[in-house]
Parts: C-alpha cells; sequence; structure tokens
C-alpha cells in the first residue's frame, strides 16, 4: 500500500515487532477481536470534557497541554501512539476554545506521529489547516477532525492493529483526565469532582482493554500504573438507580425525560490522590 | 456450443453480480448523511453502520455522562426510517429511550442523560424490506 513508502525499514522492523507481540497475544487470549473492538468504541471522546469545561467559563490554558516540541523525543511506535492520542485530545481543546493558532501546531505533530505509524493518510491535514485559518470554521474544524480521527480507529481495528487504537485511545482519554484534574486543581468545584470520579466507569474499559495485551512489556508496564490508579478509584462509588423515563414525540424527534440518576461519592482528597498519579502516568509518557 | 454456454454462465455471473450490487446496502453513504443532519449545537460524536441483512438486530455500546444531551439519529433510503427503530437501553437492559412511542416512528432521539454509564444503541427493524440504514450519534451540554 502506499502509505508504507513513508516509512525507514528500521520503523518498519520496529513496528513489526511489536505488533507481532501483540498480535500474538490476542491470538493466545481466544478473545474475539470484535470483543476488543467494541470496548474501545465505547469509549467517549474527551471532547466532551473540553467543552465541558469552556461552558462551564473555564478559560483556555495551553501550559496544562503537552508541548508540541516533545514530538521528537517519541521514538518507538508504544510511545508515538500514545502520544498521537494525546495531541489529539489537545486539538480537541485547542479547536472547542477556537485557540486555532494553537490548533495548528498540533496538526503538525499530529500529522507526523500519525505518518510515522502509517496512519497519515487518514488524517486530512490540508483541509483541517484551512478551516483552522479561519474561526468562522469552527464546527466544521471540530467535525473533521472527529472523523479523521474515527476513520484512524476504524482502519486501525479492520487491520488487526487494534493494540494502537487501544493506546491512542488511552493517551487521549489520560489527557482528557489531566486537563480535568488540572482545572479541578485551581478551580475546585463539586462538578469537576463528579466528572473526575465518572471517570470509573471508563477506567474499568480501558483495564480490560489492556488485560488482553499482558505479554507486551510496555503496555504491562502501563496496566500496571494504571492498576493504581484503579487503585485509587476503588475509594469512589458511583450508585445508579433506574427509574423509567417519560418520552414524548417533540417536532418528529423523540425527546427523553431520563429518570434515572447516579450520585458520584469522590472527596477532595480522593480527587487529589487521583491527580497526582495521573500526573505522574502521563509524565511517563510524555516524557 | 461450447462458446455459449460459457458466454451464458458469464453472463449469468455478471447478472448475479450487479443485482448483488444494487441490492447493496450503503451504509457508509447513509451514516454520513445523518453526521450532516444531526441537530444544530450538536458536536459529533460517533457514526453508526445499519446494515440488517440477515439480523433481528444491530447493536453499539458507548459510555454516557451525566449531564450531557445527545441526540441520535436514523437515515435510510425510503421513507423516514424505513422501519429501523433505535432503541437505548441501560447496563442493566432497562430501554430508556427509543424513536418509537405509540407505534409512532421519529428519525432522532434527544436524551440528555441524567446517569452515568454504559448504555446499549439498538437498532431493530418494524419492516421485512428496507433494513439499510445509517445513524449518527452527537452531544452538547
Amino acid at each position: 500500500m502506499a502509505f508504507v513508502a513513508g516509512c525507514s525499514s528500521e520503523k518498519k522492523t520496529d513496528e513489526q515487532e511489536f505488533l507481532k507481540t501483540l498480535d500474538s497475544t490476542v491470538e493466545n487470549s481466544g478473545i474475539d477481536e470484535d470483543v476488543i473492538n467494541s470496548i474501545l468504541n465505547q469509549i467517549p471522546s474527551p471532547l466532551e470534557i473540553s467543552v465541558l469545561l469552556r461552558e462551564s467559563g473555564t478559560k483556555f490554558n495551553s501550559s496544562i497541554l503537552n508541548e508540541t516540541a516533545n514530538v521528537s523525543r517519541y521514538n518507538n511506535n508504544y510511545k508515538k501512539a500514545l502520544n498521537l492520542g494525546i495531541y489529539g485530545t489537545d486539538l480537541g481543546y485547542t479547536n472547542i476554545y477556537g485557540q486555532n493558532l494553537d490548533g495548528i501546531k498540533y496538526i503538525s505533530v499530529i500529522k507526523s506521529l500519525a505518518d510515522d505509524l502509517s496512519i497519515g493518510q487518514f488524517f486530512d491535514v490540508e483541509t483541517i489547516g484551512r478551516l483552522a485559518a479561519n474561526s468562522k470554521n469552527l464546527d466544521s474544524l471540530v467535525l473533521i477532525t472527529t472523523l479523521n480521527f474515527n476513520h484512524i480507529n476504524h482502519y486501525l481495528q479492520t487491520q488487526g492493529r487494534d493494540n494502537l487504537s487501544v493506546l491512542l485511545l488511552t493517551g487521549g482519554w489520560l489527557e482528557g483526565m489531566q486537563i480535568t484534574c488540572q482545572v479541578a486543581a485551581k478551580k475546585p468545584s463539586q462538578e469537576l469532582f463528579e466528572k473526575i470520579g465518572e471517570q470509573k466507569i471508563i477506567l474499568e474499559q480501558i483495564l480490560l482493554l489492556f488485560s488482553f495485551y499482558t505479554d507486551d512489556s510496555n503496555m504491562a508496564g502501563l496496566l500496571k500504573d494504571l492498576e493504581e490508579l484503579k487503585t485509587a478509584y476503588d475509594k469512589v462509588t458511583i450508585n445508579y438507580t433506574y427509574k423509567a423515563s417519560s418520552m414524548e414525540i417533540v417536532n418528529g424527534v423523540a425527546v427523553i425525560k431520563d429518570n434515572s440518576t447516579t450520585t458520584i461519592d469522590i472527596t477532595e482528597q480522593n480527587v487529589k490522590e487521583i491527580t497526582t498519579i495521573t500526573n505522574s502516568i502521563r509524565n511517563k509518557i510524555i516524557g | 456450443m461450447k462458446k455459449l454456454v460459457i458466454i451464458i454462465l458469464l453472463s449469468s455471473i455478471f447478472e448475479v453480480r450487479a443485482f448483488e450490487l444494487i441490492d447493496q446496502c450503503n451504509s457508509d453513504k447513509l451514516s454520513a448523511e445523518c453526521i450532516q443532519k444531526l441537530s444544530e449545537g450538536f458536536n459529533f460524536l460517533k457514526s453508526y453502520k445499519v446494515d440488517g441483512a440477515g439480523k433481528d438486530k444491530i447493536e453499539y455500546s458507548y459510555v454516557f455522562m451525566k449531564g450531557t444531551q445527545y441526540m441520535i439519529n436514523l437515515c435510510a433510503n425510503g421513507t423516514i426510517t424505513d422501519g429501523i427503530v433505535v432503541s437505548i437501553f441501560d447496563k442493566n437492559r432497562n430501554k430508556v429511550a427509543t424513536s418509537k412511542i405509540n407505534g409512532q416512528m421519529v428519525s432522532a432521539i434527544n436524551f440528555p442523560c441524567n446517569a452515568s454509564g454504559i448504555y446499549y444503541i439498538q437498532y431493530t427493524f418494524d419492516e421485512p424490506s428496507g433494513r439499510c440504514g445509517g445513524s449518527a450519534l452527537g452531544f452538547k451540554r
């Protein structure tokens, strides 16, 4: 395929070794790849967190993002995939805040990492760059960025490279966590604490995904770190109460009133512990 | 005679392929159409293929978050939904939303989520034909 042409033989060997290890893990685990893909596809977009922060009046803060200059440090596919996810969340954050100049820098490093991982063909840098040049194109910019990342994940999953998809989504999720934790540390609020608390649901899904790749030393190392985060989250409780919804049709749309509830029990101390561990994991990845 | 048999055989193969192509469900195209049809203010999250050939239902899952409003819409070739119904179930399989209310089918669900968790997005088919569609999920705060 055409996209292989951009890779050096050294890169190919690195990736082949990486993928070979993980492919054998999936095979030996006896788990259907459809199961992995199904879990992968239910992980929510970090964009939701960025929108929440903007809507709650939190100011844009570029200093909490991963610096684009760090891209030169990522010299293996494990780090490239994780940081592609991290930069993807950073791009979403800059897009949501309409910080297009910052966004252009992220587009450049994302394209570079995606090319190295042989998935650059899904990142339409020209269109994104054109949209980013005009702040009126914000909605289109957010849409096309989301579409590009969806295409990348879909492609990886259909090509049996779901290990990369797991790393990409995990990096993206961790960055969203880190941004939320940083904002909550500066401006604590119950809403943000609960947002951090409910990430327990996603962490459990990510841990499930990592359990399929324990034969890979890089992923096993990260799994250990994520398990430490899980220990901190064990102190957080989420209680779900189901109550039948009410529904009515308004202007051709089924409008639902969700009467179910979740209550999230999380203390400031829990948030501090989660923040410390999240930062420590993220620093290992971006460093 | 031999030539004639080969010609007939080849043309019948092409005919079958042509019918297959015509009959094929282009759920990618319909999903893409649905993205454009998400209501104003909703940010696109995911698109879903709804190709129900030989299936009773199609199911996807997604983690919905409390305080976020989600919209799931449907696009089909024929009438509004071509008999496709989308429903949302919670982690315990309780139905929390559907696009078919009192027998009336609509092409979109607006679901302001009040309980964070894993939800199942299920597509079922009310009509024997027209089991082809697309769908998109969006959110807003």
